[in-house]
């Protein structure tokens, strides 16, 4: 199996006024191609920032990370953007869809980025929408979705771009337990059937019981680690 | 990009409408002022060129600093200016002094002011345009040597036509110093009216009567002492030169030599200040439209902050978040820029209109020649303006636009995703 991110040392602290916080103190993990990882943990204990700095929307004080082969350090703004853009999909806890335009719009925003044709792109746009069970949602904007539409639009938009890994901030942090529960099952399906890898953030135990694996982050440190699906202690 | 940023302003159609409306006064009031500045200045050099022809020279004898005092040409002066370059024709005059011509039957007195002796086929290559017989007549040839030629005017008395083609007149004058002065009275011939030709110009020949240069210089007294030489250039360019080079050929401050196109050209260049006056008190008020577009979006900027930070970790570079906003500003001076050419020619018209009342009506009550024509301002719809009004306003707009997009550009994505 290859490694899609290879993350060794990784530090990072951030300023309060003159005290310096740290949110990672030397995180080493990686991430196997096609797995469906969770990063379990307490809040403010460094999920999010592991999360960013993996999806090269931050840097690392310390330490190194490569995604698919390229070392993020050694990567311009500009080729992180592109690698946000081709390799990388991410689904918010608050969805973060843009709020004035509709569904379709929003799941054709990453194309219209990579500069891809407007038709061609709409029919990819509304493939990927079906494919959430969201054809009839298309042209409504996000007020008028339910929490669980949203995040469905969101994952469309993760995925329009076909990207090798999704990477997920609390996706059901936002939902009810049986529409967070769909949520899972949704990521689940695609894991195994388009083999893309997941990497979700999250303390919800239900979610971690769902994972190939789950690293447990406590206080900017790996405390431990479990194989396989299963109960997850809290 | 250019629908994603269009429907961005649409969707704030208030805000974008008010930014716009700036635009609008900006470009309207710089158009408006441009054109009517153009449509005065051709109004201008119109009315001048019904008055003058601008590659005419005219030269007289005496200067203002010598008190206009001068003796009159002779004809070897009007040599000397023929040698001078760029000089096509050179034509002299002879005014008659205390000249009077009356109508035979009543003996009354016709409305000739002056009475010239010119030469009748130099003076219509003179003045083509103007040195024109109303029909019936004909210019004297050389056998007529009492014929006379009338102007609109000289023909009239209280606008009643009191001399008409081949009616006979007296000319009566007194010639000579006063110790050998004589009454000269002669019979001539009308054999042609002018018409009419308008204008307050320097040459006004509604009031003239003319004769045969030869036949006035025959008559004892008058001799060859020219008044007036008209000199024509080949081209109203050189006429500033070619008046240089006949003042160099007489003494100083002994003549005189007025160039029409000279005056014109200042004229003009007041006419280019005050327009340039006007244009940048106009510019002022596209700059604060300038300032409006910066402060809107720079709000914009804020409200957006999440959106952009969306943007960013959904693989937008920092140009195309800058170009996004770029071309959002770009829209805005665009379409205020067309909306404000648009009006500032309806402006222009609005005030032309106004203005030509008042010109007119302030002319008719103003010493006045009877027959000048009134000056009328149409705007000129010039291209270059709009060309520079749409590049302007869309310079603006990229100026003023450029701090807010490049602090939008400039966001940490990480950052813009907690902004609240």
């Amino acid at each position: 199996m290859t490694c899609i991110v290879e993350a060794r040392d990784v530090k990072k602290s951030y300023r309060l006024g003159n005290i310096s916080v740290p949110a990672l103190r030397g995180v080493s993990f990686d991430v196997e191609e096609g797995e469906f990882l969770t990063i379990f943990g307490p809040s403010g204990s460094g999920k999010s920032t592991l999360l960013h700095l993996i999806g090269g929307l931050d840097r690392p004080d310390g330490g190194e990370i490569s995604v698919d082969g390229s070392k993020l350090l050694q990567l311009g703004d500009d080729e992180l953007a592109r690698l946000r853009l081709t390799k990388i999909g991410f689904v918010f806890q608050f969805f973060n869809l843009l709020p004035r335009i509709t569904a379709l719009a929003n799941v054709e925003l990453p194309l219209a980025i990579a500069n891809l044709p407007e038709k061609e792109s709409m029919e990819r746009a509304k493939e990927t929408l079906r494919l959430m069970g969201l054809e009839t949602r298309m042209n409504h904007r996000p007020f008028e979705l339910s929490g669980g539409e949203q995040q469905r639009v969101a994952i469309a938009r993760a995925l329009i771009n076909n990207p090798k890994m999704v990477l997920a901030d609390e996706p059901t942090g936002n939902l009810d337990t049986k529409i967070g529960g769909e949520i899972v099952q949704l990521m689940r399906r695609l894991n195994k059937e388009a083999g893309q890898t997941f990497v979700i953030i999250t303390h919800d135990a239900t979610v971690a019981e769902n994972a190939d694996r789950t690293i447990y982050l406590k206080d900017g440190l790996i405390e431990g680690a479990k194989e396989g699906t299963g109960m997850v202690k809290s | 990009m250019f629908a994603m940023a269009w429907d961005n302003l649409k969707k704030r159609r208030l805000r974008t409408s008010l930014t716009t409306l700036g635009v609008v006064i900006g470009i309207t009031t710089i158009i408006g002022l441009a054109s009517l500045g153009d449509g005065l200045r051709s109004a201008v050099n119109r009315n001048f060129q019904q008055g003058f022809e601008l590659d005419n020279l005219i030269v007289i004898p005496g200067s203002f600093a010598a008190g206009l005092r001068g003796a009159g040409f002779n004809p070897s002066d009007v040599a000397s200016i023929k040698t001078v370059g760029n000089v096509t024709l050179v034509t002299p005059m002879i005014t008659l002094p205390t000249a009077q011509v009356n109508e035979t039957v009543n003996h009354e007195k016709l409305g000739a002011f002056t009475v010239g002796a010119i030469n009748f086929t130099e003076m219509q290559e003179m003045l083509p345009q103007r040195f024109r017989l109303q029909p019936g007549g004909h210019f004297p040839n050389s056998i007529e040597s009492h014929a006379m030629i009338l102007g609109y005017q000289a023909a009239r008395l209280n606008s009643t036509v009191i001399a008409s083609v081949g009616d006979n007149v007296t000319l009566q004058m007194l010639v000579g110093t006063s110790s050998s002065a004589y009454l000269y009275n002669e019979t001539y011939t009308i054999t042609g009216v002018l018409a009419e030709g308008g204008t307050s110009g320097l040459t006004d020949f509604d009031y003239w009567a003319f004769i045969h240069l030869e036949t006035a210089e025959d008559i004892s007294g008058i001799g060859g002492a020219y008044q007036i030489i008209l000199v024509k250039v080949d081209d109203s360019k050189n006429a500033a030169n070619v008046a240089n080079a006949i003042q160099s050929k007489f003494p100083p401050y002994s003549i005189t030599v007025f160039v029409p196109s000279s005056l014109v050209n200042q004229v003009n260049n007041v006419l280019n200040l005050i327009t340039i006056f006007l244009l940048s008190v106009a510019s002022i008020s596209l700059i604060v439209a300038g300032v409006g577009i910066m402060n809107i979006m720079t709000v914009s900027v804020m409200e957006r902050t999440r959106e952009i930070g969306i943007m960013k970790a959904i693989g937008a570079r920092s140009r195309t978040v800058l170009s996004m906003f770029l071309t959002e500003t770009v829209l805005i001076g665009a379409i205020g820029g067309l909306i404000g050419i648009l009006m500032g020619y309806g402006l222009s018209y609005a005030l032309a209109f106004g203005l030509s009342g008042v010109v007119q009506s302030s002319q008719q009550s103003g010493l006045q020649t009877p027959g000048s024509q009134k000056l009328s301002i149409t705007p000129v719809f010039s291209p270059e303006w709009t060309v520079i009004a749409v590049v302007f306003s869309i310079g603006v707009c990229l100026v003023f636009g450029m701090y807010p997009a490049r602090k939008a550009a400039k966001l940490d994505p990480v950052q813009a995703l907690r902004y609240e």
